[in-house]
């Protein structure tokens, strides 16, 4: 095992280096300048030239390309071009509250979803199972959007019981609407993945076997039937919170959030090349820390993971 | 939040639709869900306001954007500023004369104070000019002080020359210019030429734009990215208001979200978004409106053929039927421009419509320019829907005269790039005022000294014109230079380097806790000192 992780670590360092070379390179093929977001509408040559050599833009490409690595290597993601405050502080400030509504999203999703999921299968109540797989059909095709609008003018205008938007300093009423529109793809997927993991292991010779030997129905279905299916849950909460964590760029907006996602859509809108190469290096990070985190979960949930991790 | 509230808005529907809302509260009621209907109720009164985009920047010298500017000019003062009617009134500076030749400038400055406490002095007003000048601070609005008298010098490396501002004592300036410039008493006007306080600039360093202090109105009181920056009261300002205690500047991107905000009552001002506007127009009576002093455009490339002929531009005018646009597509929220002064600053000359919607007369015009079965162009335009909607309907009417429009649609850097560089065929844009003054139209639109970056971005260039501009420029007598600015445009309006289209109106919809206050002329002629709490509440 750690092994394992050592060996996941130490593969960050070209994945990161591979990261920082493409994101550097893209910056300079996309079309855009970085400087005509800092002169506004009227300006002459001059500016932008001295503006230029200030950012240290005019210097050569792979000399840029060497000092950001430089800069990198001592943890200096370097200051905003816009409002030139560094870059680590801005993520520092504003990653806290993408993690809240991030995680917050996640234990909806994966609550309400397992949840409905094993409902639907339980064959119990053919209706509510169907009445499950619809929700969770709407819930996948709906777009996000349309949802957080619904739910600020349901719940802010018209029950008058959360606030529309905003962070309001930290406090849970201002997280649940976002939250909420966050979580409800995920929760939809989740509910489908479970019903049919849940459909699928329901049927597997051991079950039947647990059952014929006595076992409970809550310990068949908590030891056995479960577990068995949480393990593409597992992959669907990795993926999704990996893309969480980076920012939800649309639930950020509609609720005035104040997160990762919009300040990146910013950045990347005005050309701020040290605030999108810094945020795309900490996301990167970011995704490669869940999914060792995802793979590592696996081993835990099924012990034939990790047997077979342990033989490979 | 002071005074934020959760309550319900007026005008709540029944029926059905009402019944299942009744049922759901009572729900949450019951259920214990149900929030505090109003919090901070102790707070002091708040003016509370959304703001599209975060200002990049409270410093006066790098403030470009219109966020920046608008706070940026809340919190520093000027020697004078614009009241909400767009005239020039005192700010620092109590009085001032103007030398019979135009180029000596003397103000005399009102015991005005720092938010620190610290008088302020005519020697901060020419630190804060100088800082704007020099070329170490890089300033893209160095050009506001172009006209004083070796600032251009100064600014490409030369050493200042003292005698061109001079601080006589702590509340007497003396600021000598290149020659008489009509419209300099407006460029002191604009956030650029905000008044900094020395020591704090020092100490801070590149950190003030973040953490400023001024002798406006206003003071930061926090800034949390993102979310809201909130100015407080500046007790030591001369011109203070006596029932605001602060404003706070919520950051909203989302126009129906600021809606929302609005309706549950946790915003006292709202721009009401073109699409919105016939709704509010019944929902809200006493919906303000003011036409903006801005002009939206399409610009021809004048460099590039077909278009660097005159007939085709004219003809690309007489063939979109811009009335209909506005009525359709703007809800009546524009006023169709000739030429591209708005009429607030520069009144038009009687009888020079010049292009009513004529496709006949488009399509004989470019025959004559040699296109019989007209030609194919790209019109570009920054991601935005309205836009978007707007050109889908130019490009059905110059399909109708045989013009083949593409529509390429690029995000802002991009576009912006493309744009000042001369590829692009036609481009969607507009211009705002920075000042309210023709001038400010134009010069940098028109003269073709600023083809490109400097705002002519349609590369127009008419000898006659530029000399007309220069001439009203350096005219003191108001008259005339009103005539020559008047001349200059209908020659611009002749030649046609854009698809005119409109002056947009602005609407913006007041919540009933607030009296006092109206839209500006120009955006920093709002400092919210007329504003005060009616006494009634939204909630």
């Amino acid at each position: 095992m750690i092994k394992f992780v050592l060996r996941r670590i130490i593969l960050l360092v070209p994945i990161l280096l591979g990261v920082v070379t493409v994101t550097f390179i893209l910056m300079y093929v996309i079309p855009g300048d970085p400087v005509l977001a800092l002169v506004g509408e009227r300006y002459d040559e001059e500016t932008l030239e001295a503006k230029r050599r200030e950012l240290g833009l005019d210097q050569p490409l792979f000399k840029q390309y060497l000092g950001y690595l430089g800069r990198v290597s001592r943890m200096d993601l370097g200051r905003s071009f816009i409002t030139g405050r560094p870059v680590t502080e801005s993520i520092a400030e504003r990653f806290p509250r993408t993690l809240t509504l991030a995680l917050s999203a996640m234990l909806l999703a994966v609550s309400g979803g397992i949840l409905a999921g094993a409902l639907a299968a339980w064959g119990r109540f053919p209706w509510l199972g169907r009445s499950m797989m619809t929700l969770s059909l709407v819930g996948v095709s709906i777009p996000v959007f349309w949802l957080g609008l619904l739910l600020i003018f349901l719940f802010s205008i018209k029950l008058s019981l959360l606030p529309p938007s905003g962070y309001g300093g930290g406090s849970w009423r201002y997280l649940i609407l976002p939250a909420i529109t966050l979580s409800f793809a995920s929760l939809a997927t989740i509910a489908r993945v479970t019903r049919s993991g849940f459909l699928d292991t329901g049927g597997e010779d051991f079950v039947r076997t647990a059952r014929a030997k006595g076992l409970g129905e809550s310990k068949v279905l908590g030891k056995h039937i479960l577990r068995n299916a949480l393990i593409p849950v597992v992959t669907i909460v990795g993926t999704d919170f990996g893309s969480y964590l980076s920012g939800s760029v649309l639930t950020e907006s509609i609720f005035g959030w104040p997160g990762l996602g919009r300040f990146i859509v910013q950045a990347i809108l005005k050309r701020d090349f040290p605030v999108i190469q810094g945020s795309i290096l900490f996301m990167a990070v970011l995704f490669v820390i869940v999914n060792l985190l995802v793979d590592l979960s696996y081993g835990i949930i099924d012990p034939r993971v990790r047997r077979m991790g342990g033989a490979s | 939040m002071g005074g934020e509230s959760l309550a319900p808005p007026p005008g709540r529907r029944s029926g059905v639709g009402g019944a299942v809302i009744d049922f759901w509260r009572s729900f949450f009621l019951l259920t214990g869900c149900l929030l505090p209907a109003c919090t901070g109720s102790g707070d002091p009164p708040l003016l509370r306001l959304a703001l599209q985009t975060e200002p990049a920047t409270l410093d006066p010298v790098a403030a470009v954007d219109f966020s920046s500017g608008t706070l940026s000019s809340l919190i520093h003062s000027n020697l004078v500023r614009f009241d909400a009617a767009g005239r020039i009134v005192p700010d620092l500076a109590r009085e001032w004369s103007i030398s019979e030749d135009g180029r000596r400038y003397r103000f005399s400055l009102f015991p005005a104070r720092f938010a620190n406490g610290r008088r302020v002095t005519a020697r901060d007003v020419v630190f804060s000019f100088r800082r704007l000048l020099d070329p170490a601070t890089v300033s893209p609005r160095w050009w506001v002080l172009e006209p004083v008298k070796s600032a251009a010098s100064f600014h490409a490396g030369s050493p200042f020359s003292d005698d061109s501002m001079l601080a006589l004592d702590d509340s007497t300036l003396v600021i000598t210019l290149e020659g008489p410039t009509a419209h300099f008493l407006s460029l002191l006007s604009m956030p650029a030429a905000g008044v900094v306080c020395a020591e704090e600039v020092r100490e801070r360093g590149a950190d003030y734009g973040r953490r400023p202090c001024g002798s406006g109105p206003w003071k930061l009181s926090f800034w949390h990215a993102g979310e809201e920056i909130r100015l407080e009261k500046n007790s030591h300002c001369r011109e203070i208001n006596a029932s605001v205690e602060g404003i706070s500047f919520r950051i909203l991107p989302e126009s129906m979200t600021r809606i929302a905000e609005f309706e549950v009552g946790n915003l006292d001002i709202l721009e009401v978004p073109g699409a919105e506007i016939n709704h509010w127009r019944t929902a809200a009576p006493g919906l303000l409106q003011a036409e903006e002093l801005r002009v939206v455009y399409i610009g021809l490339n004048n460099r590039k053929p077909p278009l660097d002929d005159p007939r085709v531009r004219r003809a690309l005018n007489l063939a979109v039927d811009v009335e209909t646009i506005i009525a359709r597509i703007l809800f009546g929220a524009g006023r169709r421009s000739r030429g591209p002064v708005p009429p607030a600053l520069l009144p038009w000359p009687t009888g020079t419509d010049l292009y009513p919607y004529d496709p006949e007369e488009a399509r004989r015009l470019l025959s004559e320019a040699g296109f019989p079965h007209g030609f194919s162009m790209e019109i570009w335009q920054r991601e935005n829907p309205e836009a978007g909607r707007i050109l889908e309907s130019v490009q059905g009417y110059l399909a109708r005269v045989g013009i083949e429009v593409k529509i390429v649609t690029r995000e802002w850097g991009a576009f912006k790039q493309a744009v000042d560089r001369g590829t692009p065929d036609a481009f969607y844009l507009d211009w705002f005022a920075d000042y309210p003054d023709a001038e400010n139209f134009l010069q940098p639109l028109f003269h073709s000294s600023n083809r490109g970056g400097g705002g002519n971005r349609s590369g127009y260039a008419n000898s006659r014109v530029d000399s007309l501009l220069e001439e009203a420029a350096a005219q003191v007598n108001a008259g005339t230079r009103t005539r020559l600015y008047q001349r200059a445009e209908e020659l611009i309006y002749r030649d046609a380097p854009w698809i005119f289209l409109w002056f947009p109106i602005r609407y913006e919809v007041v919540s009933e806790r607030i009296t006092g206050y109206r839209i500006p002329l120009i955006f920093n002629g709002r400092r919210f000192l007329e504003v005060s709490f009616s006494g009634r509440s939204d909630h």
